[in-house]
C-alpha cells in the first residue's frame, strides 16, 4: 500500500502554536513534521501542541519523530502538549512512556489554557 | 496535566493497530530453552528513551543489499525469522514460541567485558517492513531499536536504528568507555550477517546523533534494576544454589 504523505499545517495562537497533522507519521514525516516544528516555534511560543486528530497511521519510526520533537521542545525548555489521540494512540503513548513527558489533553482549547 | 481521555472516540481502528504491543507493564516470558537463564525481565516494565539517565542517542546502521532482488517485505520477514542466528556468538537471543509478534518478549543471555548480563526486550512494533525492540527496567538502555528495510535508488536498504540513553549511571560511564563501540560492532555484525544471507558483502554505514547530552539525574535510581549487576550475582550464587539443591535432595 502506498504511503500517504503527512501534511502539517501551524496555527499561532496566543500564548501557543499548533500544528494541526493530517495523514500518516512515518519515517516519511520527518522533514514534515521538522518544517512545521521550526515554524511553530519562530514566534519563540513556550508551548507547542500537536493536534492527533487527523492522523490515521502511526508506526514505531513515527512514534521516534515524537521523541525528536519533544527532545528538542525540552532542549529550548518548551513544552509539548497533544490533543485528538483515539484510544488507540493514546495506549502507544502510555506503553512508549510518552504520556510522562507531555501534557495530554481533551481537545484543543484545554491544550491552551 | 493529563486529562481523563479517550479524547478522539471513534470505533475505526486504525490499521496500525494490530502492529503494537498491547501492554508494557508486567512482562511475561514463555518457556524457555533449558540453557537460558531467565533474569531481570518477568514483571518488570518497558523503559522509553524519554527515561533512563545518560545522553540520548539515535544511531542508524545501513546495509545496501546490491545485486539482489529481494524486497523489503521478504528482508524482514527472513531477519525476523533468523533473528537470534544474525547476533553475534556473545549475544544469545531467545525469542518466544510465537516469534517477533506485537506484545512477545526476547530473552537475551549476553557477555559482556563486565560479565555476564540476562536481560529480554519486548517487541514494541511489527508490521511487514519493520519490527521495533523496546528495552525493561534493568536493560543497559533505555529505549528501542527498529529494524526494517526500504528501497532506496532501486536497491534494498537494511536498517537498524537506536533511540536510547543509558538506563543509569554505571551503565553511562560503561558506554563512554567501551560501550558504545561494543555496541557499534554488534549491529554492524547483525547487518553484516543478514547481507550475507543474501550472499552481498555490503559495507555498513553508521551515523550517530545525539539527541539529548543532558543526564537525567533522576534516572540515578535505576540502578537498583541494573540487570548486570543482578546477573552477577546470580552467578557468584550458583556454586551455593548448587549445593543447598543437592543438600535438600539427600
Amino acid at each position: 500500500m502506498a504511503a500517504s504523505q503527512l501534511e502539517a499545517s501551524v496555527r499561532h495562537e496566543k500564548d501557543a502554536s499548533v500544528i494541526d497533522l493530517k495523514g500518516e507519521i512515518n519515517s516519511f514525516a520527518e522533514a514534515t513534521l521538522n518544517t512545521a516544528y521550526e515554524e511553530a516555534t519562530q514566534n519563540d511560543a513556550k508551548v507547542v501542541v500537536l493536534n492527533f486528530k487527523d492522523v490515521g497511521y502511526m508506526n514505531s519510526t513515527g512514534i521516534a519523530l515524537i521523541v525528536g520533537l519533544l527532545a528538542q521542545a525540552r532542549k529550548s525548555h518548551r513544552e509539548l502538549r497533544v490533543f485528538g489521540l483515539t484510544d488507540h494512540y493514546l495506549q502507544i503513548f502510555e506503553i512508549t512512556r510518552l504520556v510522562d513527558f507531555m501534557s495530554i489533553h481533551q481537545d484543543e482549547k484545554s491544550a491552551l489554557v | 496535566m493529563n486529562e481523563n481521555v479517550p479524547v478522539n472516540q471513534t470505533t475505526k481502528q486504525p490499521r496500525d493497530a494490530a502492529n503494537w504491543a498491547k501492554s508494557g507493564e508486567n512482562l511475561k516470558v514463555g518457556e524457555l530453552p533449558r540453557e537460558a537463564t531467565n533474569l531481570n525481565v518477568e514483571g518488570r516494565r518497558v523503559v522509553g528513551p524519554l527515561e533512563g539517565f545518560g545522553q540520548l542517542w539515535q544511531k542508524t546502521y545501513r546495509v545496501r543489499l546490491s545485486g539482489t532482488s529481494v524486497t523489503p517485505t521478504e528482508v524482514v520477514k527472513v531477519w525476523k525469522e533468523h533473528f537470534p542466528e544474525f547476533q553475534p556468538p556473545s549475544n544469545r537471543f531467545y525469542p518466544s514460541v510465537a516469534g517477533v509478534q506485537p506484545g512477545e518478549v526476547v530473552m537475551i543471555n549476553a557477555m559482556t567485558p563486565g560479565g555476564p548480563v540476562s536481560t529480554g526486550v519486548m517487541v514494541l512494533y511489527s508490521d511487514e517492513e519493520s519490527f521495533t525492540l523496546m528495552t525493561p527496567q534493568g536493560h543497559p538502555e533505555s529505549g528501542w531499536v527498529t529494524f526494517s528495510a526500504f528501497e532506496e535508488d532501486g536497491v534494498t536498504v537494511a536498517q537498524v536504528q537506536s533511540l536510547a540513553r543509558a538506563n543509569d549511571p554505571i551503565y553511562e560511564m560503561a558506554f563512554r568507555l567501551i560501550g558504545a563501540s561494543m555496541q557499534e560492532q554488534i549491529w554492524t555484525h547483525v547487518l553484516t550477517s543478514l547481507a550475507r544471507h543474501y550472499d552481498v558483502q555490503g559495507a555498513v554505514s553508521v551515523q550517530k546523533t545525539c539527541v539529548d547530552p543532558k543526564l537525567q539525574w533522576s534516572g540515578f535510581k535505576n540502578l537498583r534494576h541494573n540487570a548486570q549487576i543482578i546477573t552477577l550475582l546470580y552467578t557468584l550464587g550458583t556454586p551455593f544454589r548448587w549445593v543447598f539443591s543437592r543438600g535438600k535432595k539427600a
